[in-house]
Parts: structure tokens; C-alpha cells; sequence
């Protein structure tokens, strides 16, 4: 497929268990990039391009809100598409993410199937 | 309110293990007796405030959680480590994700606050008087675990 | 955050008013303690715009001591008496916490508590978060307060 994605989540395991979602929802990654906060991720996309980012809301650092507001200042990145991973996915939460920027979000728990919905459309 | 407790935390678990976890699991009747005392287990703890206070514990066997661990993660999994208690602490913020959601149905909000886990050969845990509590068993082909909701009673 | 001081104020202030002990506190312990044998820890949650845990850990022995002043009885060994007073402590502690960071203009709200009791049991806290862990000392022993607070 030749793309892209970097996972934004302060928890390893939350990485490795949405990286396992993207696996069995049939998206066959090139590369699969992980940060645990926004700033890491602001850091890493200085020099690694990526396709689709995924990413948690509650982060210590940088949470995702503060990643979503300072991509869009960044010509070079801002219009890479984001989908927020939320627990506690309000309505409210959603409407800002979009608001900032966001592509979309999934809610957890989530099935591979909604995930490849959501993400079919971005790639 | 006791078989709406019970109703929710059967449908949020399942939520859970339909979709993320992909594995088989049945929902028994909430137990009659308080259960205390877990042995070669691990629990995972997340407190909760809002307009009820409380607290969700599931209790797992180290066997069933290296079991959900593998499952989610998609790995072989053959010892307590980072990744299981990770786990374990992460299934407790997706079941009560999912109970928050059926509380703000019926317009209660609530609050999540970080999970804490246990795990040991054998250890007790106990909670204050004035809560209510409801534990539900769900079985797996290889064992079982149980789920509790603790919720401050109204005075 | 000052996280430090703030235990240090509310658990002092607990044990001077209510539990009436001489406690005094030591330096913030910087090696992860999660190991604990023989004890009993009380663990209550934070939720609100400050996300955390507000965890005691003390030997039974200290657990014990502490229940006995705290009831006005002689206590001896880990029973339900323990435990309730125990997850209290946690409850009572962290009350206080919350009221210094509620001053601070955050909003926090408290679970209710829970108690853990075995003779060897680990404690982990499944996410990224600030904490300190401070050590009391008093007649009978030492016990930890940790506090664990996300963003």
C-alpha cells in the first residue's frame, strides 16, 4: 500500500492494540509510527511523513487537542488527516476535535470494521 | 435499579468483547455473596464521581488475563508483565466508558478517574459500608472473570 | 504542582485532628514502590479537570496502630475495622487534597475509596501521570501516600 500512519497514545499497550486493530481490519500499513504525546508527535513529523494519524485525547505533555491546534500552523503537516481515539466521547469532545481539525473519530471499544470505515475514506 | 446495574455492566462488557476482543463470552446472574478474596488474580480498579460516586472492578484470573491480553494485543502473552496490567486497567476504562454512557441515557454523568491495577498471589479487597454493589461473572472458554459496580447509596 | 506540599498539608492535618498521632514527613520517595508484602493499602479515585489516584500504603502492623487510635480500641490484626478505616484515611486525605486543588481552580471530584489487603500484592497505576509518594513516620512504623495525578 506504500502508506503511512503514526499512533499518538501515552499508553504502549493502547499502541500496540489499535495497531492490532488496523492489522485486522484488512489496512496493510507500510509503516506503522508511534508517539506517546503531541509533542512527540509534533517532533517526529518534522521528519518522518506519514498518510493518516491516529490519536488519543487524554495526554499528558500534550494532549490531543493542543496537537490539533498546532498541526494546523504547520504548512507541512496540517493537512494530514487526523481521527480522534476518544474513551469518554462526548459530544461536545467530537464537535471541538472537528472543530480544530479533526477527520473523524472512534469511539473505543471499536470493531476492525469501524475503524476501516472511518479510515477507508482518508487513504 | 439492581437489574439495571446488572443490565448495564452485561452490556458494556459485552460491548467490549465484540469488538475489540473478538472472543466469546456469556454473562452469568450478578452473585448473591460478596466475593473478597482473589488468589493468583489481578484486578483492575477506576473510581468514578459526578452525580454518583463509585467505583468498577474487574477481577481476573492470570490466566484469563494473559488470555485478553494475547487476544488484544495479538500476541503470545505468558507472564504478568507492563502490557497485562496495561490491559487490564485499560478493559476497566472501556466497561465503565460504556456504563457512563447508559447512566447519561438516563441523565446521570459521571466522571472517570485512572485506573489502578492489582495483581498478587493473594490479596483482599474491600470497600466502604454505604455502597451498594453488583458483581456480574462472564465466562470464557478458558475460565471466568467477574465485573463489580460499587455505587455510593442516595441517603 | 506542588504536589508534595499538598500531601504533606493534608495528611498532617488529618492525623492532628482526627486520628490524633504524632506523624512527621520525610523526603518524596523516588524509586517506583509498587511491591508491597504484608499490608494494606487504601486507594480512592480523582476525576473532574484533575484525573489522578490518591493511594496509602501501610505495613499491617502500622495499619493496625493506626485503626486502634483512630477507633479508641486496641486493634489486632486485619479485619473489616482495619480496612473501613483504612479506605476513610484515603477518603479523608484526599478530601483535603481535593479543597487545596479545587483553591488552586481546578474542579475535582472523589470516587469512593477502595482497600486492598494481602500478604504480597502489587499496585500499578495503568497511566502516564505525575506522582509522589511520600513517607510518614510515627511510632509504629512508616507509611507511603502517593498521589498520582494526569496532566
Amino acid at each position: 500500500m506504500g502508506k503511512r500512519v503514526l499512533i499518538i497514545d501515552d499508553s504502549s499497550t493502547m499502541r500496540k492494540i489499535v495497531s492490532r486493530s488496523l492489522r485486522q481490519a484488512g489496512l496493510d500499513f507500510d509503516e506503522i509510527l508511534e508517539a506517546a504525546d503531541g509533542q512527540e508527535a509534533l517532533d517526529l513529523l518534522k521528519t518522518e511523513k506519514v498518510d493518516l494519524i491516529l490519536s488519543d485525547i487524554n495526554m499528558p505533555n500534550m494532549d490531543g487537542m493542543e496537537f490539533l491546534r498546532q498541526k494546523r500552523e504547520i504548512d507541512a503537516i496540517k493537512d494530514i488527516p487526523v481521527v480522534m481515539i476518544t474513551t469518554e466521547g462526548g459530544a461536545d469532545i467530537i464537535g471541538e476535535a472537528k472543530e480544530l481539525g479533526a477527520a473523524g473519530s472512534v469511539k473505543k471499544p471499536f470493531k476492525p470494521e469501524t475503524i476501516s470505515d472511518v479510515l477507508g475514506a482518508l487513504i | 435499579m439492581e437489574n439495571n446495574l446488572q443490565q448495564q455492566i452485561i452490556n458494556a462488557t459485552q460491548a467490549v468483547f465484540d469488538t475489540m476482543l473478538m472472543l466469546p463470552v456469556t454473562s452469568g446472574v450478578a452473585l448473591p455473596d460478596k466475593v473478597y478474596l482473589f488468589n493468583d488474580s489481578i484486578s483492575g480498579m477506576l473510581g468514578f464521581s459526578g452525580d454518583v460516586q463509585g467505583m468498577l472492578t474487574i477481577h481476573c484470573p492470570q490466566q484469563i488475563a494473559f488470555c485478553i491480553t494475547g487476544q488484544l494485543l495479538g500476541m503470545e502473552v505468558d507472564g504478568m508483565d507492563e502490557d497485562v496490567k496495561d490491559t487490564i486497567g485499560e478493559m476497566a476504562n472501556m466497561i465503565l466508558g460504556g456504563i457512563k454512557d447508559a447512566f447519561l441515557e438516563r441523565g446521570t454523568d459521571i466522571s472517570l478517574a485512572v485506573p489502578t491495577v492489582m495483581s498478587g498471589r493473594s490479596y483482599r479487597v474491600k470497600t466502604v459500608d454505604y455502597a451498594s454493589w453488583t458483581t456480574v461473572p462472564f465466562y470464557l472458554d478458558d475460565g471466568e472473570f467477574l465485573v463489580e459496580l460499587k455505587l455510593k447509596t442516595l441517603d | 504542582m506542588e504536589l508534595q506540599k499538598h500531601i504533606t498539608d493534608a495528611t498532617t492535618e488529618i492525623f492532628e485532628t482526627m486520628i490524633m498521632l504524632e506523624i512527621s514527613a520525610g523526603d518524596p520517595v523516588v524509586e517506583k514502590i509498587n511491591n508491597f508484602k504484608c499490608s494494606v493499602s487504601g486507594v480512592i479515585g480523582l476525576a473532574g479537570t484533575c484525573k489522578g489516584i490518591l493511594a496509602i500504603h501501610l505495613p499491617d502492623k502500622v495499619a493496625m496502630s493506626i485503626t486502634g487510635s483512630f477507633l479508641g480500641m486496641e486493634v489486632t490484626e486485619v479485619d473489616d475495622d482495619v480496612t473501613d478505616a483504612i479506605g476513610e484515611l484515603a477518603n479523608m486525605v484526599a478530601g483535603n487534597i481535593k479543597m487545596i486543588l479545587d483553591e488552586a481552580g481546578k474542579d475535582v471530584t472523589l470516587s469512593i475509596p477502595s482497600c486492598v489487603h494481602g500478604a504480597e500484592y502489587t499496585l500499578d497505576t495503568a497511566a502516564d501521570c505525575e506522582r509522589v509518594v511520600v513517607p510518614f513516620n510515627l511510632e509504629s512504623g512508616q507509611f507511603l501516600v502517593e498521589l498520582q495525578v494526569k496532566n
